[in-house]
């Protein structure tokens, strides 16, 4: 038994069945697994032992035995309480996940809390220390400690809520559990929860109901399924109780949990349940692939390494120098606090996060819903994007392209939203044609739709007949009205075997007593029933040049992965069938050859129209697309061409081959750009091969391929160091989701667990919707690196102070609360508000950024903004700082080393410059008055930072100030957040705030006026002298 | 055919091996990546690290040329003597928005806080044994390297005689030398040292300095002399028997005010108030306030405990 496992990722859902190649690719494919892969997890191997899907194999009375059952009378009750007992509930258990206390303190760790956890704790040690030593200001420390850690964890929570927004995969495979299921038990039926289902249980499903364990049908009657969560299959599939294949997936007696019965009936066997049924595994496999972290992720983690970094080696540097200056060891511990606040950003990872909401936001506005947050620049990072065709590229819906008739092809409109079709219709051959499309087609528009656009109301019927209905409603307007005038006697509806569907009807001319017969079906079978083609509205012999005719346009349009209809009439002579003639469908007693031959029709399932110009703008933003279906390659190369995803100049190494007239393999498959891939090949590609296909053509388009296959090229792309956004709809495409750097779900189509494996939801379907989304992405990754510049700058400001204070005695010029005010308070909102800036330059005409190369922190960007205008900023808060000591009586010399006496409690004549003496208390509201010029003197610095970060590159006037409001919006916060602490919390004497005189507050303004023109000069140079030694080292 | 079925079946759990080992070889690779990390000692992670500081193939040191590095040494120079010179053009245009002789604002220095002498170890308690010299020798130390600034000869050198109750204004032109009245610490007679050069100390009845915080301008007591009272602080009122002012109207006359500033007022001494506590509770700390009263004067604010106040302890050990 072992050895006849199936697993779900073999499955082949669309490929042909060749039981010779097969035995070749099974040597291969065991001799690989020989080699390779010895570290299995138990995990899959016991997957791998518990599957054994030969049920479906078995005759009814082997079930029967197999499961200890009986299909009239079902399991009793006791026997199936045992088997409950021992499989457990017919529910998905959950994935084991972190506990959220794990996940909490995660958050409580990570990031820059280690730092500020060790700012509170020194905090503590010098209140402990302090509080012994009797020093009155000791609680100070207390609060600060507190204060910081006030701060971690509340980023903490921040955080931690953030994330556990993000649903979690197992939530909607639970919810995808039927809820009741009818189960013969003790020969009675009886509706019980469908978690008690156990393997033996007979139950019954009829259409609606979803499948509520993976079931062997033993009886059906009419039953249609939807597997298309599955297989990624749209078409309801049939099933009955033959054994139809080997493959339990494709087989017709094996219903599978969790899809829907569409019709009919059907009375099965449970055969496995709860997490062994085929969309448990998958549960269990999506699960299991790992998330790897988003890029954006790698690059905050970067750049706090960096920050980090900077701050610990100032701290030990500063730490030093203080203990060799002589420093206390407990005033060292006091400046290493200062230090570590003034170095670490406390509020950026929060604006981060707050910057990413807010492109989420706008991109659900562009119909992309993103549900993990930092996939947002992932999007933007990306630089393949492996795209579904079905309803993402194309509308999901067949449309007549082309038409075929007086020996000439005509081209149908397309669009989404066609009102009027263009082409020549004053042949009489077109009308003769339009009345067979209208009449010989079943389907019908639902009614009560005639407000209703033609292209958007429903039909009834199948998907070929709704596009010709739609077709011939756009031209005739009135096709139920053609309908009902050429009544309908009789009709024989599409089948397999006959490939043709035929009727027969009244004509609406009352003078006309003959009937009208008409055919549509496989061009070819249609052309063998005809003896005359109608030329101009002539009835004209078929002769051997005009079926050549035929046949090269049904190549052409065949060729263009178009589905081909031929249609064809016999006006039947009224004397042989009078009005009151028997037809019978059954005899065909009237004639179903000799007719005469009107034309084709062809119908795509055509791509959307925003498509192409999509797709050519990933083009220039260096985004290669490639196509995964499950279609046939020549339909999906078609699609493929006209969208623009395989260039109208490329060609495959098959093209190559076909000019050149040479086989295939001696083509120099250097030589061709695209590449259309078969799933079969697929299967049998090695590794290495498959990367080189991947690496070495830049158009591909993968055809019939499994939904599975999938995860292997998502993977073979990774492999090529790219990031690789995925599309998918099915539950199968789960895996690659997951597996994806970026996994896009269809809102339209997808299925629930796709959506949740997803990162992002695509609430149109729609491509274009991808590209605006990279857009977007891009576009946050610019801008928080100018969010993260604007806010290291001012670190400096805040470490400087304690530098000049540790190294120059003087007194303390910002404190540790100020600081937080600056990170937490003032700076907030600005820093969020160039989230809103626009793109400096077309953003979608470069490559995407290199996940290794283009980091969002690098060296420019943390010397410029912590050498150059973090100290240009410094300069100025200093200037007010030593302004107001002036002012006061203490001229800055006085206060080089002035910093013991001054901080000395019984020190309270302190003579100042002039001969005042002032009381340590005087002193010391004088320092908060310092520190409120400081911390001022920063925040009308950082405006000019702010309004600098607009750009990088271009000048603020290209730019254009006032376009971005929200950032006025920040300037106004900030300096509102400013004068409330200076003017309204000023008494407040736990802040260290105090009322400013006003004109300190323009002390630092011709500091704020240099960094803006010295900035504006930067991108002067960058500009006008790209690739100089400035631009390399001044552009971030 | 069972043969066919299960070999199909075998296939398929081969490709599904073949799936998985593609898989598997990703997760190979990213293990194998993680491997690296962990293996990767210290020895290797010093070869980093000494290849990024100096890397003899390129000759580079921390990813730069010599030339590069010159070049933005050089630049970094020219940036900050520029810097530096700017600021120190700052600081040079706000010395000349300054006045020389009284600062832009006096708001935070006034009113005045109040000190006392002897001031040793930062401490405001004095203690002593009388038994012991060595305990109040450094008090007298304290007093009398305080008062020598007072000595009657220095003053009458130095600083002109002014007529008391009365401002002493000098409304020359700014800048010009001001005159100080003197204040002897005859005036102190008892607290002045010269006939008990122990201040009292040796004896049980300790003098104490009190000074106001001299402010630029400031009128102390806005005509009405501003006076001292002295009292225990909380406890019992009557472990203060009896305490003598020195001058005895424990006033800081309003001839020595207003101040003009060290620059012009040079040998300005500020007045003193003694007092001498002649018969307080022997062995018991008591601790004593002494405020200033008179008009600008607050002596209750909770923040400061020495603006217009004193707080400090006494103790004499028999």
């Amino acid at each position: 038994l072992f050895q006849k496992r199936a697993d779900i990722y073999s499955v082949e859902i669309h490929g042909s069945k060749d039981l010779e190649k097969v035995d070749k690719g099974d040597e291969k494919e065991n001799y690989k697994d020989l080699k390779g892969n010895r570290k299995k997890s138990k995990k899959q191997d016991d997957l791998r032992k518990e599957l054994d899907l030969d049920d479906h194999k078995l005759s009814n009375e082997e079930l029967e035995e197999k499961y200890s059952t009986s299909i009239t009378k079902g399991l009793t009750s006791a026997k199936a309480a045992e088997i409950l007992a021992r499989d457990g509930p017919n529910a998905l258990t959950p994935p084991k996940s972190t506990p959220e206390i794990i996940k909490f303190l995660k958050q409580m760790v990570g990031g820059f809390s280690l730092l500020l956890w060790a700012g509170a704790l020194l905090c503590w040690i010098a209140f402990g220390i302090q509080f012994a030593q009797g020093v009155p200001s000791a609680r100070d420390n207390l609060y600060l400690g507190i204060v910081l850690a006030l701060v971690v964890i509340l980023t903490g929570i921040f955080a931690y809520y953030q994330e556990a927004k993000s649903t979690n995969i197992m939530a909607s495979f639970s919810k995808m559990i039927p809820q009741q299921a009818l189960v013969l038990r003790n020969a009675e039926k009886k509706e019980i929860s469908a978690e008690e289902l156990v393997v033996g249980d007979i139950v019954e499903v009829k259409g609606g109901d979803r499948i509520p364990a993976d079931i062997r049908i033993i009886f059906s009657q009419g039953c249609k399924v939807d597997n298309s969560s599955l297989t990624g299959e749209s078409e309801p599939q049939s099933r009955s109780c033959e054994f139809t294949h080997d493959n339990p997936l494709e087989t017709k007696n094996v219903a599978f949990y969790s899809t829907t019965c569409l019709e009919g009936t059907a009375t099965g066997i449970v055969i496995n349940t709860g997490d062994n049924t085929i969309i448990g595994r998958i549960a269990s496999l999506a699960s299991g692939v790992g998330n790897e972290k988003t890029p954006i992720a790698l690059e905050i983690e970067h750049f706090v390494h960096i920050v980090a970094g900077v701050a610990i080696s100032i701290v030990v540097l500063f730490f030093v120098i203080a203990v060799s200056m002589h420093y206390a060891v407990l005033d060292s511990i006091i400046f290493l606090i200062g230090i570590i606040v003034a170095n670490v950003p406390e509020g950026l990872l929060a604006t981060v996060t707050v910057s990413l909401s807010l492109t989420a936001k706008r991109m659900s506005k562009k119909n992309c819903l993103v549900k993990n947050l930092e996939a947002v620049e992932t999007l933007g990072s990306t630089s393949i994007i492996c795209s579904d065709k079905t309803g993402t590229l194309t509308q999901n819906r067949m449309t007549v392209a082309h038409l075929w008739f007086d020996n000439q092809i005509f081209s149908a409109d397309t669009s989404e939203d066609q009102e009027c079709q263009t082409f020549d219709q004053s042949s009489g051959t077109w009308s003769a044609l339009s009345k067979i499309v209208t009449l010989c087609n079943r389907a019908e528009f639902r009614p009560g739709q005639e407000d209703t656009p033609i292209m958007k109301r429903i039909v009834v019927g199948d998907a070929s007949e709704t596009a010709l209905l739609k077709f011939s409603e756009v031209i005739l307007n009135d096709v139920m009205g053609v309908r009902t005038r050429n009544k309908k006697v009789t009709e024989i509806p599409f089948n397999s075997t006959n490939k043709f569907q035929l009727s027969i009807h009244e004509t609406d001319d009352p003078n006309d007593k003959r009937f009208l017969l008409v055919m549509k079906g496989a061009p070819e079978r249609i052309l063998e029933r005809c003896s005359t083609i109608m030329i101009n509205g002539k009835e004209e012999p078929l002769d051997k040049e005009r079926a050549e005719a035929f046949q090269t346009a049904y190549m052409e349009m065949g060729g263009l992965g178009e589905r081909v209809l031929g249609f064809c009439h016999l006006y039947l002579p009224e004397d042989e069938f009078p009005d009151t003639y028997p037809f019978d469908t059954d005899s065909m007693n009237f004639p179903t050859s000799n007719l005469c031959f009107v034309g084709l029709l062809s119908m795509i399932d055509p791509p959307r129209s925003t498509v192409p110009d999509a797709v050519s703008k990933c083009r220039s933003a260096g985004i290669k697309v490639i196509m995964v279906t499950g279609d046939h390659p020549i339909t999906a190369k078609a699609i493929a061409k006209s969208v623009g995803i395989i260039s109208a100049t490329s060609e495959t190494v098959e093209d190559i081959a076909k000019r050149l007239n040479i086989p295939v393999e001696q083509v120099n498959k250097r030589d061709a750009k695209a590449a259309v891939v078969n799933g079969m090949e697929l299967k049998d590609m090695t590794l290495e091969q498959l990367d080189d296909i991947l690496a070495n053509h830049s158009e591909i388009v993968f055809a019939r391929t499994s939904p599975q296959q999938k995860l292997i090229i998502v993977e073979g792309c990774q492999r090529q160091d790219a990031v690789v956004a995925v599309t998918g709809d099915g539950v199968n495409d789960s895996p690659a989701l997951k597996k994806a750097d970026i996994g896009i779900a269809m809102g339209i189509a997808g299925s629930d667990a796709a959506k949740n494996a997803a990162d992002m939801i695509l609430l149109d379907d729609n491509f274009a919707s991808i590209v605006t989304g990279v857009e977007e992405g891009r576009l946050i990754f610019d801008n928080l690196k100018k969010t993260i510049a604007y806010t290291l700058t001012k670190n400096i400001a805040e470490l400087c102070p304690f530098l000049i204070y540790i190294i120059a005695s003087i007194p303390l010029p910002i404190g540790t609360i100020t600081i937080l005010f600056i990170d937490l308070g003032t700076d907030i909102i600005p820093s969020v508000a160039l989230a809103y800036e626009k793109a400096e330059r077309d953003i979608m005409n470069r490559k995407p950024r290199h996940k290794k190369k283009d980091r969002l922190v690098n060296e420019q960007l943390a010397v410029y903004s912590y050498l150059q205008i973090g100290l240009l900023q410094s300069l100025g808060a200093f200037l007010a700082y030593f302004t107001v000591y002036a002012e006061q009586g203490f001229l800055p010399y006085t206060l080089l080393n002035i910093r013991t006496r001054w901080e000395d409690h019984s020190n309270n004549d302190l003579e100042d410059s002039y001969g005042q003496e002032w009381t340590m208390y005087q002193r010391t509201y004088l320092q908060w008055n310092g520190y409120t010029a400081f911390f001022v003197s920063i925040t009308i610095q950082q405006v000019a930072d702010l309004i600098i970060r607009k750009t990088r590159r271009n000048s603020i006037f290209q730019q254009g100030l006032f376009r971005n409001k929200v950032i006025w919006v920040g300037i106004f916060s900030q300096i509102a957040i400013a004068l409330i602490l200076c003017y309204g919390l000023g008494s407040v004497a736990a802040l260290n705030f105090t009322p400013l005189r006003f004109q300190y507050w323009f002390v630092a303004m011709p500091y704020a006026i240099l960094i803006w023109v010295y900035d504006e000069f930067r991108k002067l140079f960058i500009r006008q002298y790209p690739g100089s030694w400035w631009d390399k080292n001044m552009y971030y | 055919p069972p043969s066919q079925s299960s070999q199909s079946l075998t296939r398929q759990g081969g490709t599904r091996k073949g799936l998985k080992e593609e898989g598997g070889l990703g997760d190979a690779h990213a293990g194998h990546h993680e491997e690296e990390m962990a293996k990767k000692t210290w020895d290797d992670m010093l070869q980093e690290v000494k290849l990024f500081l100096w890397n003899p193939e390129t000759r580079k040191c921390m990813g730069r040329s010599a030339q590069s590095w010159g070049l933005i040494l050089l630049f970094y120079l020219l940036l900050y003597i520029f810097l530096a010179g700017m600021f120190a053009f700052c600081m040079y245009g706000l010395m000349l928005t300054l006045n020389p002789y009284t600062p832009t604002y006096r708001d935070r220095v006034a009113p005045p806080g109040v000190v006392i002498r002897p001031y040793v170890d930062h401490g405001f308690h004095i203690a002593f044994n009388l038994a012991e010299p060595s305990s109040w020798e450094p008090y007298v130390t304290s007093m009398e390297h305080f008062l020598t600034a007072y000595d009657d000869h220095v003053q009458e050198e130095k600083n002109v005689q002014c007529t008391p109750g009365q401002y002493f204004f000098q409304d020359d032109k700014e800048g010009d030398k001001r005159q100080a009245c003197q204040f002897k610490r005859s005036l102190l007679q008892n607290c002045s040292g010269t006939e008990d050069p122990t201040f009292g100390y040796a004896m049980g009845q300790p003098c104490i300095l009190l000074k106001m915080n001299r402010i630029i301008g400031y009128r102390s007591g806005y005509g009405t002399p501003v006076k001292v009272d002295c009292k225990v602080q909380k406890g019992d009122e009557s472990d203060i028997q009896s305490l003598a002012y020195y001058p005895e109207s424990a006033t800081f006359d309003l001839m020595y005010y207003p101040y003009y500033g060290k620059h012009t007022h040079i040998n300005y001494t500020s007045p003193l108030v003694a007092v001498q506590f002649t018969e307080v509770r022997m062995n018991h700390t008591i601790p004593i306030q002494c405020s200033l009263n008179g008009e600008g004067i607050i002596n209750d604010y909770s923040n400061d405990r020495f603006l217009g106040r004193i707080i400090f302890t006494l103790y004499i050990g028999m």
